[in-house]
């Protein structure tokens, strides 16, 4: 992606023309990589949103020789992470003190069956083994980009992969025997 | 398998572009963050240890110079007899290297001219 670094330098002076421009440039990727961890477009324009205010709060921290849109991904990477675990919090202690409400499933109607459970299987993943399949299956970045991401060793992203795919061949699996 | 694999590439389809006010509503909450932060997160963040280095000593030395008082320059007693004494009994009694005044040194001179 062409990026004009002038506009970084801008930026920490605290130019607000700069940070809009930054903003209009980088929305498309940093929705793209937030509506592949969430699905509804309230859920994506809010984290958005705090991803731009995080940006512009430690925006100092961007050395000039940095790769820009690659510490950019990385902070909405880790953003997506942070949220994930919150939320997987929250669906925890709405299993213990709330069963009813926790049954609730977040597959839309009109989804195919297969594709829906699909769906699910994958947002029962664990955070850390759902971020860096997705990014693998959907995004198709490579190994070492997702290493580079998540601050992980390539040798610790092609673990998790592998974790990743056993456990949902595991819950498909089973998902496929209740049926027969 | 094959749902999963439906199912990635489903996902590779769906897109969820900004809306047309999304810039206007970060630079908003960008303002709004910039309107509620102090000086504190005005500054760049390399800058705030140096700050906090230099407030705190600054606090310490106010803190020593309210708590700890001074040693007084005299005593109770000659601060009490202070506004008695002349000039004359001023230079005698207390040691101090000021010269006199000429008034003062006429004063002392005086006695002993006298038969």
């Amino acid at each position: 992606m062409d990026f004009d670094r002038e506009l970084v330098v801008r930026a920490k002076t605290g130019d607000r023309s700069a940070c809009e421009t930054i903003v209009e440039q980088f929305s498309p990727m940093v929705f793209r990589l937030i509506s592949r961890f969430f699905r509804t477009r309230e859920d994506v324009e809010d984290l958005a949103q705090d991803v731009f205010l995080k940006v512009f709060a430690r925006i100092d921290q961007v050395r000039p020789d940095e790769n820009f849109p690659g510490w950019l991904a990385r902070v909405t990477v880790n953003t997506c992470y942070d949220e994930l675990r919150k939320t997987r919090r929250r669906k925890v202690a709405l299993e213990t003190y709330g069963p009813e409400m926790a049954g609730q499933l977040s597959v839309a109607p009109q989804e195919p069956d297969s594709l829906g459970k699909a769906r699910l299987a994958v947002q029962q993943l664990d955070p850390k083994l759902r971020i860096p399949l997705l990014l693998k299956e959907v995004e198709e970045m490579s190994v070492e980009e997702i290493a580079r991401m998540m601050g992980l060793t390539q040798t610790n992203v092609k673990v998790r992969l592998f974790r990743a795919r056993k456990k949902l061949a595991s819950m498909l699996g089973d998902a496929e025997e209740h049926r027969k | 398998m094959n749902q999963l694999r439906d199912f990635f590439e489903a996902e590779k389809k769906r897109i969820v572009a900004p809306g047309p006010f999304f810039t206007a509503r970060v630079m908003a909450r960008l303002k709004q963050q910039a309107a509620e932060n102090g000086i504190w997160d005005m500054m760049p963040r390399s800058m705030r240890p140096v700050l906090a280095v230099a407030l705190a000593l600054i606090l310490c030395f106010v803190a020593f110079e309210f708590f700890i008082p001074q040693l007084p320059q005299r005593g109770v007693v000659e601060s009490f007899l202070e506004s008695e004494e002349s000039p004359t009994e001023s230079f005698l009694y207390n040691d101090t290297d000021v010269p006199a005044r000429q008034v003062v040194l006429q004063q002392l001179i005086a006695p002993e001219d006298q038969p």
